[in-house]
């Protein structure tokens, strides 16, 4: 039976590339910080937020997100969306996902590609 | 607004670029209002709602690393593994090399008592000062991601001899050994009755000083039979193992020592011989072939214990 740390460490691996798909999948719908972990989490991402914070800088920085300041609530926030070159490697992201998945059922059905 | 909050957002900025850090604050401070309101709707108390959400984002430098994209390694991967490569080569030869050349110096300089210690001392600053410079140096390297340009690892690096579990030493090298220490062995007894180097009446002079039997040339004698023993087990062994190494250096050490010790008092060689040869007994040629002898003595040495740290290594 493995550790349990073992078990942790490989769905850590296996979840990290994930956050990125579905940030700029669920950010075709423009949204703030919180509420976009709030929608990842309650769609089954459990992200944590000093990860999705700078995560979403980092892909306005790469140009995958585009981002307004909203300042007509009570508190100032930064919303953002997915450009369309983000939109471009989403497309890309969510085929290769597919065909991880397709290989994966091949394998363990045992057909040959 | 909260003190804590304040406090995280200071903590976590000072290490963000200055650049962007106001908008990071206002975004930031602005996500952790939220979070704690939304713990807040859960019926978590403010202050203990605050304290939760500043405990899941974490270390501060750790958010601000994330947010500089910044490395929290000192070398990684990328360059670890030429660091370490590096290192090993500089740390093989170059304190070594400088402490023996210092030692030569003061030995030369007439300190011969004090040329060892010196040679040693300067060794360990001089091995510090490589393993610094090269780690800063490579650290700088990887904090501004300069290409080094390096060949790719291909098959043709593998050596043949590192297959592992292979026999390093051969029969061959054994029997070398043992009979290049029985010589030298067997030598320590025949200069002391038939040297030919003879005195005024034709009679033998030994060359080395007769008064050492009394102690130091069997002691010496014995560490010799010691190395012997050495070579025999590292054929058994199939090479260098960590004890032989360790016993190997300690024979080594009290072979060496004793004779650099008797050569930089003057008592190793038999007062008659040098008194036989005219430019031997001058001095300063004395001198000069003791430090010869005794960097001769501590380089024979010195590269044993690294030849067999080495293939010891390579097991």
């Amino acid at each position: 039976m493995p550790s349990d740390e073992i078990l942790r460490t490989h769905l850590q691996e296996l979840r990290r590339g994930t956050v990125v798909v579905a940030s700029l999948a669920a950010l075709r719908r423009p949204d703030y910080g919180y509420a976009l972990l709030q929608r990842l989490t309650g769609h089954g991402f459990p992200v944590d937020a000093n990860t999705l914070y700078p995560l979403l800088r980092r892909l306005e920085d790469q140009g995958l997100l585009t981002s307004e300041w909203n300042t007509e609530e009570s508190r100032p926030r930064k919303f953002y969306w997915t450009s369309e070159e983000g939109e471009t490697v989403l497309h890309q992201l969510l085929d290769d996902l597919a065909a991880v998945q397709t290989s994966m059922t091949g394998l363990i059905q045992g057909v040959d590609r | 607004m909260s003190s804590l909050t304040d406090r995280y957002l200071a903590a976590t900025l000072g290490a963000v670029p200055a650049a962007r850090r106001e908008e990071i604050a206002t975004e930031l401070r602005a996500s952790i209002e939220d979070m704690i309101d939304g713990k807040e709707a859960a019926g978590v108390s403010v202050a203990v709602a605050e304290r939760e959400v500043l405990t899941e984002l974490g270390d501060p430098a750790a958010l601000a690393a994330r947010y500089a994209n910044r490395r929290l390694q000192l070398i990684g991967p990328a360059y670890y593994l030429v660091w370490e490569r590096l290192l090993k080569l500089l740390l093989s030869f170059v304190p070594a090399t400088v402490g023996i050349v210092v030692g030569l110096v003061a030995a030369v300089d007439g300190d011969a008592s004090d040329a060892i210690g010196k040679g040693i001392g300067t060794a360990i600053e001089v091995a510090v000062h490589v393993a610094f410079w090269t780690t800063l140096t490579f650290a700088v390297i990887e904090r501004t991601n300069t290409p080094l340009n390096l060949p790719e690892w291909s098959v043709d690096r593998l050596r043949e001899e590192r297959a592992r579990g292979e026999r390093q030493v051969g029969l061959a090298d054994c029997v070398a050994a043992v009979a290049l220490l029985a010589l030298v062995i067997a030598y320590l007894p025949l200069q002391h009755f038939h040297s030919w180097v003879t005195d005024a009446d034709g009679g033998n002079l030994p060359i080395l000083d007769p008064a050492l039997w009394s102690f130091w040339l069997p002691f010496l004698i014995a560490v010799l039979v010691g190395e012997a023993v050495v070579e025999i087990l590292r054929y058994r062994a199939g090479g260098w193992t960590w004890p032989l190494v360790a016993v190997n250096a300690v024979l080594g050490a009290a072979f060496a020592v004793p004779v650099v010790w008797l050569l930089l008092t003057d008592r190793l060689f038999n007062p008659d011989f040098v008194a036989r040869f005219e430019w031997l007994s001058r001095p300063d040629n004395l001198d000069t072939v003791a430090t010869v002898a005794v960097v001769a003595t501590i380089a024979v040495t010195l590269w044993g214990v690294f030849d067999s740290t080495v293939k010891a290594c390579r097991r």
